[in-house]
C-alpha cells in the first residue's frame, strides 16, 4: 500500500508544507475538496467494508485537519514530527519569571467583577496574551527551523499556558454576557 | 461497491436508474415524509391532502390510531393517547423523575415500572416504550412514501435535532428499524433546513439556523460553499420547545384560575395544554386573546391573555436558546456580522416575540420566508436522493460536528473529556488506560456524554466491561480504548490490549437504551414483518448484495486490475470470486453466502485500499497553490 494516506503526515494530507505558518483559507479549501472524495456518504451504496474504510479515512482526515487549524495543536504535531512527543510528559521545569506572571494573570482574570464594563477589560486581556502567542510562534518557527528542538518545546509549555488562560478568559465573557443578554 | 467502482468526479458509472428515497421529520409535534420526484423535492400529503402528520398515536385495544384523529381524541382518551413522545426518546425512566420533574407533572400519561432501563407508557394496547411509539408513527410515513411513490423504498433519511447525545439518536435508528425502514443516514434537522435553504436561494457563505421546535432547541452555525454544507459548530437544548411555552401558559392559567394542577384529572389537563396552545398560536395574530376553560360543572374561568403577558411567560425560554446561541458563535469563531442570513425552522419561530428578539441577538432580520414546518423535511429528501445515487451532479456534501463532548469517568467521579464538542465528524480518538492492581485482568470503562465536569452532571452512554487481558503487574498492562463516531453521530467502542494485542472483550450495556434482545422482541410482536418469510428474504437480501458485490469486482478487475494487481493478488481474488458465484446461486443459509461475501472482501480489501489512495491523489494532484489563493 505505497503512498497511503494512512503513512502521510498530516501536513503531506493536505498537500502542505511543515510550518508554522499555514494559510487556515487553503487549508480548509484543501479539506472540503479531500472531503468530497473520501466522506462516508460518497460510500452509501457501498459494501460494509468499504464504508468502514471510507469512515477511518475520513476520521483521520478530520483529525488531520483539527490538528493543523489549531496553532497550539499545530505546533505540537510538529514537534512530534521530529520525535518529540509532549503527551504524557512528567519533566516539565519552566521558566519561573513567566510561571509568577502566569499566576498573576489567572488571578487577575478569577477576580474580574461579572459587571457589564468588565468585558473591555477581559477582551484587552484577551488581545494582550493573542500577541505574545504570535511573537512565541514566530519563535518556535526559527527554533524549529535550526532543530533547536528543547527551546521549541519550551515555547510549546508556555503557549499551553497562554492557551489555558484565554479559555479562562472566554469562559469569564460567556458569564457576564450570558447575565446580561 | 462504489470505490471499485471509481470514476471522474461527476459522472455516474452506470446510465441512470432512478431510486426511491425518502426524508423523515420526526418532529415532537408535527411529522413529515418528502422525496425528490423529477428532480423537484417536496412534502408528501395524505389522500386528504395533508402534509404534516400530527405525532400522536393513540392505543386502543385493538387499532393503532396516528395523526389529526388521535389528536382529536386526546382529551377523551388521554391516557392511551400519546403525543410529544420525542421528548422521551432516548431518556431513562429515573430521567423523567429528575429531568423532567415540572413536564411530568403536566404529562397525562402513566409510566409503567419494568425492569428495562427505558421507561415505558402504560395503555391498554400494553405498555409502550418511546422507541415503539416513535416506531409507530414512522410506518404511517413510510406507508404514505410508498403509496405516493408507487414503488419499493430504498431507504429514508431521518432527521434529529442536532443537539440530540448518542442515546436520543440511536433511539431514533431503533424506531426506525422497528418500522421497517432503512435507514441511509440520521441527518441533523438544521442540517437539512440549510440543504434545503441553500439549495433554493444559491447563497453562499455564513449562516446561522434557529430551529425552534415543539420539543426541541437547535442552534447551528453553517459554511455554505459550492454544494459543500459545513457545520462550524452546532448548540441548543433538547428539551427546549414550543411545548414548553404552552407549559408556562397553562401554568399561568392554573395560577390565575387558582387551580392546582395536581388536583386536576388528565382529560382537563389536556384541555388545559390544548387551550395554552390555541392561544399561543392566535397571538401571533392579535394582540390578546380570551381564554375560556370549563373545569367542572360549576367552575369555569375566563381571562385575557395579552402578547405583552405572553411574552413576560416566555422570555426566560427564549433567552436560554440566545445563550446558545453565543455559544455556538463563540465555538465556530465566528462574529455575528459576519453571518449573511439566520435562517428560522420550526413552528415556534412563527411566535413574533421569538422573531423579534433573535433579530435583536444576531442585529439583523431574520428570514422568515421559508416554510418553518416544511424546510427540514424537504432537506432530508434531497439526501436521502443524493445518497442513493439520483444526484446526477454529485456536489452535495454534508459535513457535520459532534453535538456533545464525549468523555470518560475518572477517579473521584471526574469527566474525561475524549472528544470536545463540535469536532467534525466521523472522528476516532484513542485513549490508553492502564491496570492499578497486580494481575488485574478486567477493568470497567463508563463513557458519558456533556460538557460538565462531574460524571453525575453528564448523560451516561455506556458502561463497558473490557476482560480478558492477560495478567501484568501494576500499571505494565497498555490497554488502548478506540472511540469511534460515524457520520450519524452515533458511538462505538472498541479495546484492544498493546503489550500481548489481545483484543479485550467489550460489554455494552446502553445505560438509557434498549438492549438488542428488548429491539428484537419489539420486532417479533411489531407487524412488519408480518406474512413474509424473514429468512427467505433475508436470504435474498443477501442475494442481491452478492450480484453487487460480483458486478463491482468485475468491473474494477476490468478497468485497472493489469496494472494495479499482482498475477498471485489476481488469482486470490478471482478464487474467492467463483466461491461466491457458487454460493450466490447454491447457498440455501444467509449465513454461507454472508460468509463467502466476507471473503471476497477480505481478498480484495487491500486493492480496494489501493484503488481509493489512486483516486484521492488523482483528485489531490495536478492542483497548484496558486489555484487555491484565488
Amino acid at each position: 500500500m505505497s503512498n497511503s494516506i494512512f503513512k502521510q503526515n498530516y501536513f503531506e494530507i493536505f498537500s502542505q508544507p511543515v510550518s508554522t505558518e499555514l494559510d487556515i483559507d487553503l487549508l480548509k479549501e484543501k479539506n472540503r475538496e479531500l472531503q468530497q472524495q473520501v466522506h462516508p456518504d460518497r460510500f452509501a451504496n457501498s459494501s460494509d467494508a468499504e464504508k468502514r474504510q471510507a469512515m477511518q479515512i475520513t476520521s483521520l482526515v478530520n483529525e488531520a485537519f483539527e490538528t493543523l487549524k489549531n496553532s497550539l495543536t499545530r505546533l505540537q504535531y510538529m514537534l512530534t514530527l521530529k520525535g518529540v512527543d509532549m503527551n504524557g510528559e512528567t519533566d516539565t521545569a519552566m521558566d519561573g519569571v513567566f510561571l509568577m506572571e502566569q499566576m498573576e494573570l489567572r488571578e487577575e482574570i478569577a477576580n474580574v467583577d461579572s459587571q457589564k464594563n468588565s468585558l473591555d477589560v477581559l477582551d484587552e486581556m484577551a488581545l494582550e496574551l493573542k500577541a505574545r502567542s504570535v511573537n512565541l510562534v514566530s519563535d518556535f518557527e526559527s527554533a524549529f527551523n535550526d532543530d533547536a528542538l528543547d527551546k521549541g518545546r519550551d515555547i510549546v509549555r508556555k503557549l499551553q499556558f497562554i492557551n489555558k488562560a484565554q479559555i479562562e478568559i472566554n469562559d469569564k465573557i460567556e458569564q457576564i454576557e450570558d447575565e446580561f443578554i | 461497491m462504489a470505490l471499485l467502482q471509481i470514476s471522474e468526479p461527476g459522472q455516474s458509472t452506470k446510465p441512470h436508474e432512478h431510486k426511491f428515497a425518502i426524508g423523515i421529520d420526526l418532529g415532537t409535534t408535527n411529522s413529515l415524509v418528502a422525496s425528490v420526484r423529477s428532480g423537484q423535492p417536496d412534502t408528501l400529503p395524505n389522500s386528504s391532502g395533508e402534509h404534516l402528520l400530527p405525532s400522536v398515536v393513540q392505543y386502543t385495544p385493538d387499532a393503532i390510531v396516528v395523526g389529526a384523529v388521535a389528536k382529536k381524541n386526546q382529551i377523551e382518551d388521554p391516557h392511551n393517547t400519546i403525543s410529544s413522545i420525542k421528548r422521551l426518546m432516548g431518556r431513562g425512566a429515573d430521567d423523567l423523575i429528575s429531568q423532567f420533574e415540572s413536564l411530568s407533572e403536566v404529562l397525562p400519561f402513566e409510566f409503567a415500572v419494568t425492569d428495562s432501563a427505558v421507561a415505558k407508557i402504560k395503555t391498554v394496547a400494553g405498555d409502550k416504550a418511546a422507541v415503539e411509539v416513535s416506531a409507530d408513527i414512522l410506518k404511517v410515513l413510510k406507508l404514505r412514501g410508498e403509496q405516493s411513490l408507487g414503488d419499493k423504498l430504498e431507504g429514508a433519511v431521518i432527521t434529529v435535532p442536532a443537539y440530540f447525545d448518542d442515546a436520543q439518536r440511536q433511539a431514533t435508528k431503533d424506531a426506525a428499524t422497528l418500522a421497517g425502514l432503512n435507514v441511509l443516514r440520521l441527518l441533523n434537522e438544521p442540517t437539512a433546513a440549510a440543504v434545503a435553504y441553500g439549495l433554493d436561494t444559491g447563497a453562499e457563505g455564513i449562516v446561522a439556523v434557529y430551529d425552534l421546535g415543539g420539543g426541541t432547541f437547535d442552534i447551528s452555525i453553517m459554511q455554505l460553499k459550492k454544494g459543500v454544507f459545513e457545520v462550524l459548530s452546532t448548540g441548543g437544548d433538547s428539551a427546549l420547545g414550543g411545548d414548553d411555552f404552552d407549559h408556562a401558559i397553562a401554568e399561568w392559567i392554573l395560577k390565575q384560575a387558582n387551580i392546582n394542577s395536581r388536583n386536576l384529572t388528565a382529560s382537563l389537563l389536556r384541555l388545559v395544554l390544548s387551550e395554552a396552545c390555541k392561544a399561543k398560536e392566535a397571538l401571533s395574530k392579535l394582540e390578546q386573546v380570551e381564554i375560556n376553560i370549563q373545569f367542572a360543572n360549576d367552575n369555569s374561568w375566563t381571562g385575557l391573555l395579552s402578547r405583552d403577558e405572553l411574552s413576560s411567560l416566555i422570555d426566560p425560554l427564549i433567552k436560554k436558546s440566545l445563550m446558545s446561541c453565543r455559544r455556538a458563535l463563540r465555538d465556530a469563531g465566528v462574529e455575528k456580522n459576519q453571518i449573511l442570513d439566520v435562517v428560522m425552522v420550526g413552528g415556534s419561530t412563527r411566535a413574533l416575540r421569538v422573531r423579534e428578539q433573535v433579530g435583536q441577538f444576531f442585529e439583523t432580520d431574520p428570514r422568515v420566508d421559508i416554510d418553518p414546518d416544511r424546510v427540514v423535511a424537504i432537506g432530508a429528501a434531497i439526501q436521502a436522493n443524493a445518497l442513493v445515487g439520483n444526484d446526477s451532479d454529485g456536489n452535495l456534501l454534508l459535513m457535520d460536528v459532534l453535538p456533545l463532548s464525549l468523555g470518560i469517568e475518572t477517579m473521584g467521579g471526574l469527566a474525561e473529556k475524549i472528544i470536545s464538542r463540535n469536532t467534525p465528524i466521523p472522528v476516532s480518538r484513542a485513549q490508553e488506560f492502564t491496570t492499578y492492581k497486580d494481575g488485574q485482568t478486567a477493568m470497567a470503562v463508563h463513557v458519558v456524554q456533556g460538557e460538565r465536569e462531574l460524571v453525575d452532571d453528564c448523560r451516561s452512554l455506556a458502561k463497558f466491561e473490557l476482560r480478558g487481558f492477560p495478567s501484568h503487574v501494576a500499571g505494565a498492562a497498555r490497554i488502548r480504548v478506540t472511540f469511534q463516531v460515524d457520520a450519524d453521530g452515533l458511538l462505538s467502542v472498541t479495546a484492544k490490549e498493546e503489550v500481548s494485542g489481545v483484543v479485550a472483550s467489550v460489554e455494552v450495556k446502553p445505560s438509557y437504551g434498549l438492549q438488542d434482545s428488548e429491539i428484537e422482541e419489539m420486532l417479533k410482536a411489531s407487524m412488519a414483518f408480518a406474512g413474509e418469510d424473514k429468512d427467505a428474504r433475508s436470504l435474498r437480501e443477501q442475494q442481491v448484495e452478492a450480484d453487487r458485490v460480483l458486478e463491482a469486482i468485475d468491473s474494477a478487475v476490468a478497468d485497472d486490475g493489469d496494472e494495479m494487481l499482482s498475477q498471485d493478488e489476481r488469482e486470490t481474488i478471482q478464487a474467492a470470486r467463483s466461491e461466491l458465484m457458487i454460493a450466490r446461486h447454491n447457498a440455501v443459509e444467509t449465513q454461507q453466502l454472508k460468509e463467502a461475501m466476507a471473503k471476497l472482501e477480505k481478498a480484495s480489501a487491500e486493492y480496494v485500499a489501493r484503488r481509493m489512495n489512486a483516486s484521492v491523489q488523482k483528485s489531490m494532484a495536478g492542483h497548484q497553490v496558486e489555484e487555491f489563493n484565488k
